[in-house]
């Protein structure tokens, strides 16, 4: 944690210095002759100091802790990769963010969710050493699934909500 | 004595205007899709209010806040199931609940634990209708005192203590969230001098980020990585004792069950702290005063009592500041303080002026959310078993995908599925770097009153700061915000420690001359 505190503690002060230089450079408002202390920029620089403080803290106790030496190595990022779990997360955020941001808007509505329901059914419950009969239930099971949940979603939003789907 | 009838008359007027076969069969679905979402691992009550919201919000405004309310109170309640069969809290509100429902079922006593986590959660509730029956309007009253100075001082009160409380190991991280979350509040115009802030010239970041979308991905995006990421939930296996709570075990039990209801209800209201802070201070009060100390994490029914009534009780709780001051008690009572803004309601200090009856329909709501999960706390297992038996292989995609339209149906922009994304991938980033998220939430909903209430007490007082620290209630909240801060810096509290102990060395050495 010391290491990750390190890090996230750098993107604080980051992130406070450049909110603070954008809060100065906000408009002062002066041709509509407001009080100079409601000028737009008070609150966020105030909120970036505050930030800037507790980023400090942070850089200070993880060096402490010795978490500035960071050590990064390809073998350590190999590891963490190699690891099921990081997998399981890494294809689901893959997924995820193709099926919202690429498929959604460009494909049609039904087809987009179907896709990315059979998708990740289809990529999560494969097993190694599957027989036909398996294969065919895994397969058959993944487009039935996706199909019904996908025009269900799909009618429900449309007839129901009646949202303009995407 | 008049002001008692009335608000007794009101109370009951909004219990029969929801004795109406629409809203009863709301009350129906609500509460069980609140018990579901409650009992799946990975859905919480905060994912399931946001995504109910994107849901509901073309019914009228009373029933889209009962299937909301309904769906809250099932979902800290269906928690508790699956704590008690396989070990896992169903949201983080029954993560006390595990420590002594497991080892009961272990016992073969599952159903038993199942009948004391009803009996625990609908007394819970019960006690917190009484106070948000009582308290609401008495605070919504006093509220309207409150100047700018309270307001900028209650917003950081309520990012410093739900910061702490939160995060009791490491308060930095608490406060970090919150902080992050008042800072994504001033994103968009600002409600002074309408200055767009921060958003180079997107017209989609006028109004700034979402809420709802923000939410639904903090909370639900962020989940199906967590849920993906780690292992399978092992299967439940169905009681075999009876599931119906026994009145001997509410009976030997109710100096817990009041302590416990009292402690839920403070704890939900302050600012930020929700149903898993109530449900572990209650358990652990209840362990310094019982008498089977030793029973406890062993499976004691005394600490699932205290768990499962102090979680509800936080419920109502976190509507009274919600209602009364729009300071949201809990994460998920934020969404739903959101939710009240969306169907055009205004709930805040002006409450019990401009429309006093909501506050009793609210209560009214809680009420029957209460009696419906006692209803299927006695009848539903099987199907929560069937539920839970769905692998999350195929469970999760359903969600991610209701995750998107949810944020996309309210305005129906792309953008907010984009901002659901942003929020979510945040969120797992800093959940798994062990940062709350209420503090984070409360942020964003609590920005705009530290923003507008800051300048403007700076403007009334032509820069003096004096006011902001010498109005009585100011100084109540800046005193404890400062300590909450000093105690939690170990070389401060030591220093401070050791000043006490002489100081009291040096009472009993002149005592004694």
């Amino acid at each position: 944690m010391p290491k990750a505190d390190f890090i996230t503690g750098l993107i604080l002060i980051g992130l406070s210095l450049y909110v603070f230089v954008e809060s100065w450079r906000m408009p002062r408002l002066e041709h509509l002759k407001i009080h100079p202390l409601s000028v737009p920029g008070l609150v966020p620089a105030f909120l970036a100091s505050v930030i800037l403080i507790f980023g400090t803290a942070l850089v200070i106790r993880s060096i402490l802790r010795g978490g500035h030496r960071l050590g990064f190595t390809f073998e350590g990022l190999r590891q963490i990769f190699n690891k099921p779990n990081n997998q399981r997360l890494l294809i689901t955020a893959i997924l995820s963010i193709v099926y919202a941001v690429l498929l959604i808007g460009h494909l049609p509505y039904w087809l987009a969710t179907g896709l990315y329901i059979f998708l990740f059914i289809i990529l999560f419950e494969w097993k190694q050493g599957m027989d036909r009969v398996s294969w065919r239930r895994y397969f058959v099971s993944g487009i039935l699934i996706a199909i019904f949940s996908s025009l269900a979603i799909t009618l429900v939003f449309e007839r129901l909500f009646l949202v303009s789907l995407p | 004595m008049t002001g008692l009838i009335d608000n007794l008359a009101r109370f009951f007027s909004a219990i029969v205007g929801f004795i109406t076969p629409l809203a009863l069969l709301h009350i129906g679905w609500a509460t069980l899709l609140g018990i579901i979402i409650g009992a799946l691992p990975g859905l919480t009550a905060t994912m399931g209010i946001a995504l109910i919201t994107t849901l509901t919000y073309k019914l009228p405004a009373d029933l889209a806040i009962l299937v909301l309310i309904c769906v809250y109170v099932g979902a800290i309640y269906g928690g508790s199931r699956t704590a008690i069969l396989i070990n896992i809290p169903g949201t983080p509100a029954n993560a006390a609940t595990t420590l002594d429902g497991f080892p009961l079922a272990m016992q073969g006593l599952a159903g038993r634990a199942m009948g004391v986590a009803t009996s625990g959660s609908v007394l819970g509730s019960f006690i917190g209708i009484l106070f948000l029956a009582t308290i609401a309007p008495i605070l919504g009253n006093y509220a309207l005192k409150f100047q700018s100075f309270e307001f900028f001082w209650l917003s950081i009160f309520g990012i410093v203590i739900s910061g702490h409380l939160t995060a009791l190991e490491d308060p930095i991280k608490g406060w970090i969230a919150g902080f992050l979350g008042l800072l994504v509040a001033m994103v968009g115009q600002e409600g002074i001098h309408a200055y767009e802030r921060f958003t180079y010239g997107t017209t989609e970041l006028l109004g700034g980020f979402a809420l709802i979308p923000a939410m639904v991905g903090a909370f639900g995006f962020s989940e199906v990585l967590s849920v993906m990421q780690n292992p399978p939930a092992k299967m439940a296996k169905a009681p075999k004792d009876s599931v119906f709570p026994k009145i001997l075990d509410v009976l030997r039990y109710w100096r817990t069950i009041i302590r416990s209801g009292l402690i839920g209800t403070s704890i939900g209201i302050i600012p930020g702290v929700g149903e898993d802070i109530g449900a572990w201070v209650s358990y652990a009060a209840a362990r310094r005063k019982s008498k089977e100390k030793e029973k406890f994490g062993k499976g004691s029914i005394e600490g699932l009592m205290a768990a499962e009534t102090g979680n509800n009780a936080v419920v109502p709780g976190a509507i009274i500041p919600a209602l009364t001051l729009a300071i949201p008690g809990s994460a998920p009572a934020a969404v739903l303080l959101a939710a009240m803004f969306i169907h055009g309601l205004r709930p805040g200090p002006l409450i019990m002026v401009e429309s006093p009856q909501f506050v009793y329909q609210v209560v009214a709501m809680v009420f029957f959310a209460t009696l419906a999960i006692f209803i299927y706390g006695v009848g539903l297992s099987r199907l929560l078993l069937k539920v839970l038996a769905i692998p999350r292989s195929r469970l999760m995609p359903i969600v991610f995908v209701l995750c998107a339209i949810g944020s996309y149906a309210i305005t129906s922009r792309l953008f907010d599925i984009y901002v659901m994304i942003g929020f979510g991938i945040v969120g797992y980033i800093l959940r798994r770097m062990r940062y709350p998220m209420a503090p984070l939430v409360l942020g964003i909903i609590l920005g705009d009153i530290l923003d507008k209430n800051l300048r403007r007490g700076l403007v009334l007082t032509d820069g003096d700061l004096t006011p902001f620290f010498t109005r009585p209630i100011c100084l109540v909240l800046w005193v404890i915000t400062l300590s909450s801060i000093l105690l939690s810096i170990t070389p401060v509290r030591h220093g401070l420690m050791e000043g006490f102990s002489w100081l009291r060395l040096k009472t009993y050495q002149l005592l004694k001359r």
